[in-house]
């Protein structure tokens, strides 16, 4: 009587679990590349700008080829305009586009909708006054003064040992910022602005109000170019 | 036996159910949430990359239409001196307010982020942003530039800076990462003298020291800046 194989058996159990375990090892192995690989993608994708900023983005360059389509629209009729009218239309168009750039670069007085803005504050730097003017030329002011001061891209605003100057006077706090644009859009930001300000310990008050009509009439100093040429 | 066999194949089946359903838990949370994500992801990035397109094809057309316009005022200008006298004026203001190309002496500023490194709050101090090259605008422009660009955008009197996360918008146009290049046409020693000045552009200089942000200044005996070629509107402004 020969004795059963005692050996076969758990041998074939043995492989039974080797090919289970086996196969767990790939399935664990295949989910695990299969996350990673995914995990990778995005992060790849993602290189510095996060889903939230694109959001942002887009609705920014919206809002900017919404104005540049705007912009084209003006020049097709400005040139149209041109074409059918000889001397006396080019005329007619030169000093509108003379007044309208006038006003661009703060050599005439202005008006129109906006808000006034008052900082009451002691400290305050003049980087702090330029943030202040960009955020409002980010929400579209399309002319700005402080304290009758008129400002702009390229007029100089520093810091002096008394304080803030601007194109070379010192101006003194409280500094009311007078901005002509989108009254709603100007709000939006001289909103977001003051509730800010108020948190800073150097301002003791930040206020701001809507007005239908704003005179602004301080103008800047015509700087005629000593080192730039027309190319 | 028998019953300790049971036991034990009702407890591997218990697991293996638990495994599985975690498994699968898993799978659905955590691989298929990333590739939405990255859908997602794709679908936002081909909007900003429409999006730029369009705002690209804009501007070459305002800037066309631009050059248009000032042949057909140059031409009406021939007929009559007091056009001419007008396109005058209007030239010299053009060129004030970044319309036209100008070229002269002037310094040209490179702008580097560091090496990737999070700061304390986990923030992104190492990246060039907006009020970075706002600060540094403001500077050349208080001491004595009277045309600057930004890596190719004219900066105007209206001009505005924003942007997040390294990117920087100036006016309608696309953002800019670094690097950065400002150039501005003036008094190149005086432009250099302020750029030197360990006191000027403190917020730049410290994060210089702390994420090794790399700021280089050259003199330049003739640079070249491109006019301006966005919208110039001011609808809400009437002149007195």
């Amino acid at each position: 009587m020969s004795a059963p194989p005692r050996r076969s058996a758990p041998l074939g159990r043995r492989s039974g679990r080797a090919i289970g375990i086996w196969l767990i090892a790939l399935l664990v192995a295949l989910v695990a590349t299969v996350q990673i690989r995914s995990q990778a993608e995005v992060e790849r994708s993602l290189v510095g700008t996060d889903t939230t900023t694109l959001a942002f983005l887009i609705d920014d360059l919206h809002r900017a080829n919404d104005a540049l389509s705007v912009e084209t629209a003006d020049l097709t009729q400005r040139k149209a305009t041109l074409q059918s009218g000889g001397s006396p239309a080019a005329d007619q168009e030169l000093t509108a586009e003379a007044n309208r750039l006038r006003a661009i670069e703060g050599l005439v007085p202005v008006h129109g909708p906006g808000i006034v803005m008052v900082v009451d504050a002691a400290g305050l730097q003049s980087l702090d006054l330029q943030d202040a003017l960009n955020n409002l030329a980010v929400a579209g002011a399309e002319a700005i003064a402080v304290n009758d001061r008129r400002v702009g891209v390229g007029v100089p605003i520093v810091q002096v040992s008394g304080g803030v100057s601007i194109d070379g006077e010192l101006i003194t706090a409280p500094w009311t910022i007078s901005a002509i644009g989108d009254a709603n859009r100007l709000a939006e930001a001289a909103d977001a602005m003051t509730q800010q300000m108020r948190a800073d310990r150097r301002v003791r008050q930040a206020s701001y109000r809507v007005e239908t009509v704003i005179d602004i009439r301080a103008v800047t100093t015509e700087r005629p170019y000593v080192y730039a040429n027309g190319s | 036996m028998t019953r300790n066999r049971i036991l034990g194949i009702v407890g591997v089946a218990a697991v293996a159910l638990a495994t599985g359903f975690l498994l699968a838990g898993q799978v659905k949370a955590q691989l298929l949430t990333p590739s939405n994500q990255v859908a997602r992801y794709q679908a936002l990035v081909r909007s900003v990359q429409d999006l730029e397109k369009t705002n690209e094809s804009s501007r070459a057309k305002i800037a066309a239409l631009r050059a248009e316009i000032d042949a057909l005022e140059a031409a009406a200008a021939q007929q009559s001196a007091g056009t001419r006298d007008l396109q005058n004026q209007v030239a010299d203001l053009r060129a004030h307010a970044g319309l036209t190309a100008v070229h002269g002496p002037g310094v040209e500023i490179d702008l580097g982020n560091g090496p990737p490194a999070p700061d304390q709050g986990g923030g992104i101090g190492y990246l060039v942003n907006y009020q970075d090259v706002q600060d540094l605008v403001n500077l050349v422009f208080a001491s004595g530039a009277e045309g600057v660009s930004v890596s190719g955008r004219r900066i105007t009197p209206l001009s505005a800076f924003s942007g997040s996360a390294g990117q920087v918008v100036i006016d309608q146009g696309p953002p800019l990462t670094a690097p950065i290049k400002v150039f501005a046409v003036g008094d190149r020693n005086r432009l250099l003298t302020a750029l030197d000045d360990p006191v000027s552009l403190p917020g730049l200089r410290a994060r210089q020291v702390r994420f090794q942000l790399v700021i280089t200044v050259t003199g330049i005996p003739d640079i070249k800046l491109p006019g301006y070629d966005s919208s110039l509107q001011i609808p809400h402004v009437s002149t007195s």
